[in-house]
């Protein structure tokens, strides 16, 4: 093995993660092992955002020296599943640890058939490494719940790789012999042999700076959802490699009050043509207009029957379906907001709302009768426009507990309660 | 998915349980032999002359009752259904209970209706004309041929002295019949009254089966006293031999029920008649997702008892008359309602109300709006065009039924009504090229072919020319499903 591996290996670390969940109408505490890399001299860790969250309350890193040190999460992007710590250096200084950070390659030059390997913690067996060819290097999936119920992979493709990768994995580099990181390990199918996947390295380097400066990565939204053109092309009388496919838009949305519709093709973005015949063409043309700031205006040629027409979009900024979450521990319920997002999608009049995630057996809400699934919409007729609102509500319900009225909504049939002490 | 809107006309639920829309089809199962050889052992204990005087009344009623086969006539197939009917007048006309036909099927599809008398060879029938389902008690309503009129009795002949005068306790009979493999042969089934309900109906559940749904229940003298309830469930506990934890279940038996409708609710209304095959008229308020509030929350809001009503619809008389959304109604005509039991039942209780009304009269309701009673007088009117009145039709090639889009589509799929436009995949045939190009039921086709979809007459005009020229390679479809749009390539070749 080259020297660089070596050196490599002493940059992957174990993560044992401490994090709340507001799954059953209480604030629970569950624990789980994954895997990262140093990728800085001044400790940045990235590892993927469904192993780190900012539901983490404890972050514990494993050096390849077996010590072990804290760390804190500084960024986090469900949509290229990648979350970005920092140990803790202090107390690297005061515990005289020492480690190495690895090295980037180019993951725009992977082949497939490339020997790559991946290192991890693969169910908390440290410093594993399985090895594997890269089976296809433009891999692209979307999963509207794919990261702990959060969108991903609708900017990025992956890396496909036959090099075992096991729960656990997650967050650990897959590297070259050099020992060079191009990618990062992430996801694999359950069940199948050796169909794993990683976010490409040159797209993780490019998050890694957008989460080591604002903790976060800002996308635009305009609203559209694209298909594959495939074998369109006669029916909308195209040229080969031109275009892609508006399968639908999300009401409400800029590109909706722009006047964009299903079934429109999309030629151009600002006067760039766009191709988007098959499915792996489709991120980065989303990421065209995600990686626009917010606000901006983006000319979108459209084609629509025989009519082509230049439409003028000003994006906003994007949102996850999945809102804040909260317990009201005195309630027994625990809930997540509703999202403008989850709004569209659940073609819900506006983000009014919190979802109920569980209620606690024998508590006022489980005693009201509300479940998992209603949306609450008003507490003793004040809408829920915001989770601060319901906070300051149950804190006058555990000041002085008194029978509350609460109307909550499940398919859009009303129902009411009260929550009784 | 089947989408279903539960407004004021939707398909009322005596005792609601899930499997009461099905058909009633007989078959025989270990239940039924156990009544045969129970029939044998009552014959024997009554003996004597009472025994006597049972078997004559049983003869003479039985000329009310008749086992009705049609046929439900779709895109592919041809299937039968039984179910029991009720002789209601001396001109032939016919009940059947409301679950004995599949809401989602429109009347011309139901075809060859068969009167078979219990007992008689089946080699023997006679045609039936289906009238239409009543809105209010909903019964569907068949007249058979006069040739069989003398043959029949109504049982109005059998509703005489105390026939509503049933106790608890007392001893009540009815009857069942076998399938048609054995020439509908009628049974007898005996029990005694166990309980009164108003669900919202006046319901009374015997100790044992006693009537099968549709057929009636007469008392020792033979007074007519009510119909046999559908869907009357009970819950089991069932243990495997091998596993030691048991499972709770519920059963219900379609063959046979417990539960009786009283003859009160049925005797007024045998002379409702619905106006055409589709029911009408069809009263229509327009407040949906009605939930009935719970005691804890009546007590709150300082009622007794009522209704929430989720979502006013757009142009109803119930928005015309100021109802809002979340108005929680508690009053009818100035008569608070009734505390019912389960709570669920009131919401049929509020539709009944409308029910009972023709389009044209008003309806009045008091609600509870915030802290405020507002009184909210309303004229009722037809209700839009029913999913079972929608025009549809089968293109065989494409492997779809299209139908019109009505107002409860719309309604379901939360568009706004100037919105209400396309047609509805009522029907995808499997492994057909509409299939696999994964239209899916009930999806909403807004565009052919790049062209909007504005009436059903152009869409079937367009799906036909479509599905007539051979030389055609596909055809593309814009869907809605959900609030998401989708473009569907259907290769026709």
């Amino acid at each position: 093995m080259a020297k660089g591996f070596n050196h490599l290996l002493n940059a992957v670390v174990r993560i044992d993660v401490r994090e709340v969940s507001y799954d059953a109408g209480v604030k629970r505490f569950s624990a789980g092992v994954g895997s990262g890399v140093i990728v800085t001299a001044d400790g940045l860790i990235l590892t993927n955002a469904h192993v780190a969250s900012p539901k983490a309350i404890e972050l514990i890193v494993t050096l390849s020296s077996l010590e072990r040190v804290g760390a804190k999460l500084v960024g986090w992007d469900h949509w290229t599943d990648l979350a970005l710590l920092r140990l803790d250096l202090e107390e690297v200084k005061r515990k005289k640890l020492t480690y190495t950070h690895a090295n980037f390659g180019d993951s725009d030059t992977l082949f497939p058939g490339q020997i790559v390997y991946a290192v991890g913690t693969p169910h908390g067996l440290t410093r594993t490494i399985t090895r594997g060819i890269i089976s296809n290097n433009r891999r692209y999936f979307q999963d509207n719940t794919g990261v702990r119920g959060y969108e991903t992979g609708a900017f990025n493709t992956w890396l496909q790789t036959d090099a075992a990768i096991n729960p656990g994995n997650s967050g650990g580099p897959l590297v070259t012999e050099k020992g060079a990181v191009v990618g990062i390990s992430s996801r694999g199918y359950l069940g199948a042999n050796n169909l794993g996947f990683a976010i490409p390295a040159n797209i993780a380097r490019r998050v890694l700076d957008g989460l080591a400066r604002d903790g976060s990565v800002t996308r635009s939204y305009i609203g559209l959802v694209p298909g594959a053109l495939l074998d369109f092309e006669s029916f909308y009388a195209l040229a080969l490699n031109t275009g892609m496919l508006v399968n639908s838009v999300d009401p409400g949305s800029p590109a909706a009050a722009a006047g964009l519709k299903g079934g429109d093709i999309l030629l151009a973005i600002d006067g760039k043509a766009v191709d988007g015949r098959f499915p792996e063409q489709l991120p980065p043309i989303q990421n065209a207009i995600a990686s626009r700031p917010v606000g901006s205006m983006v000319g979108l040629t459209v084609k629509r029957g025989v009519e082509t027409a230049t439409y003028s979009v000003v994006t906003e900024k994007l949102e996850s379906q999945v809102g804040e979450e909260w317990a009201f521990e005195k309630w027994g319920l625990s809930v997540r907001k509703v999202s403008k997002s989850y709004a569209r999608a659940g073609q819900l009049a506006d983000a009014t709302g919190m979802i109920v995630l569980g209620v606690q057996p024998g508590f006022p809400a489980a005693v009201a009768g509300l479940s998992r699934g209603d949306i609450v919409m008003s507490i003793n007729r004040k809408k829920i426009v915001s989770l601060d609102l319901a906070k300051e509500l149950h804190e006058a319900y555990v000041a002085n507990p008194e029978p509350t009225l609460v109307e909550a909504q499940r398919d859009f049939r009303v129902s009411l309660y009260i929550l009784k002490p | 998915m089947n989408p279903t809107l539960q407004s004021p006309s939707g398909p009322l639920r005596a005792y609601g349980r899930a499997c009461e829309a099905r058909p009633v089809v007989r078959s025989l199962n270990v239940a039924t032999v156990r009544q045969c050889f129970a029939l044998v052992v009552l014959v024997c204990a009554f003996g004597g002359a009472q025994a006597a005087e049972l078997r004559d009344l049983w003869k003479e009623r039985l000329k009310s009752v008749v086992a009705v086969e049609f046929f439900t006539e779709t895109e592919l197939d041809r299937r039968p259904t039984v179910a029991f009917g009720l002789v209601i007048d001396k001109e032939g006309t016919i009940i059947l209970p409301g679950g004995a036909v599949n809401p989602r099927f429109t009347p011309s599809e139901l075809k060859d209706f068969r009167i078979y008398l219990p007992g008689a060879s089946v080699q023997k029938y006679t045609a039936a004309t289906y009238l239409g389902q009543d809105v209010f008690t909903s019964w569907h309503l068949l007249k058979v041929a006069d040739s069989l009129w003398p043959s029949l009795v109504p049982v109005t002949a059998f509703a005489g002295r105390g026939a509503t005068d049933v106790k608890l306790g007392q001893e009540v009979w009815g009857l069942s019949l076998r399938g048609k493999d054995e020439d509908f042969a009628p049974y007898l089934l005996q029990a005694k009254i166990a309980l009164f309900q108003t669900v919202p109906q006046r319901t009374a559940v015997c100790m044992d089966d006693v009537a099968a749904p549709g057929l009636p229940v007469f008392d020792a003298g033979g007074a007519f006293v009510g119909i046999g309830l559908a869907g009357f469930g009970q819950s089991f506990m069932q243990f495997s031999q091998r596993e030691r934890n048991g499972e709770a279940i519920a059963l219900v038996n379609l063959g046979e029920s417990a539960a009786f409708l009283y003859a009160d609710e049925i005797l007024p209304y045998l002379g409702r008649r619905p106006l055409n095959v589709f029911g009408r008229s069809v009263p229509w308020f327009g407040a949906f997702g009605m939930q009935t509030i719970d005691p804890e929350v009546a007590t709150f809001l300082k009622v007794d008892t009522g209704v929430v009503v989720s979502e006013v619809l757009a142009g109803s008389p119930a928005e015309v008359a100021g109802l809002k959304n979340r108005d929680v109604i508690v009053a009818i005509d100035g008569k608070p309602l009734p505390r019912l039991k389960p709570d669920r039942v009131l919401v049929s209780h509020v539709q009944r109300e409308v029910n009972r009304r023709m389009p044209g009269e008003v309806f009045k309701v008091t609600v509870l709006r915030d802290k405020e009673r507002i009184e909210i007088a309303s004229t009722l009117v037809e209700e839009p065009k029913l999913q079972r009145e929608a025009e549809r039709k089968y293109f065989d090639r494409i492997g779809l039924t299209a139908r019109e889009m009505v107002y409860a589509d719309g309604i379901v799929r939360r568009a706004p009504v100037a919105e209400h436009t396309g047609i509805v995949a009522h029907f995808v045939k499997a492994n057909s090229p509409a299939a696999a190009a994964g239209v899916g039921l009930d999806d909403w086709i807004k565009e052919i072919d790049g062209v909007p979809v504005k009436t059903f007459a152009e869409a079937s005009a367009q799906l036909n020319a479509i599905q007539t020229d051979l030389s055609r390679a596909e055809t593309v479809l814009l869907i809605r499903r959900g609030g998401e749009t989708q473009v569907l390539r259907i290769k026709l070749k």
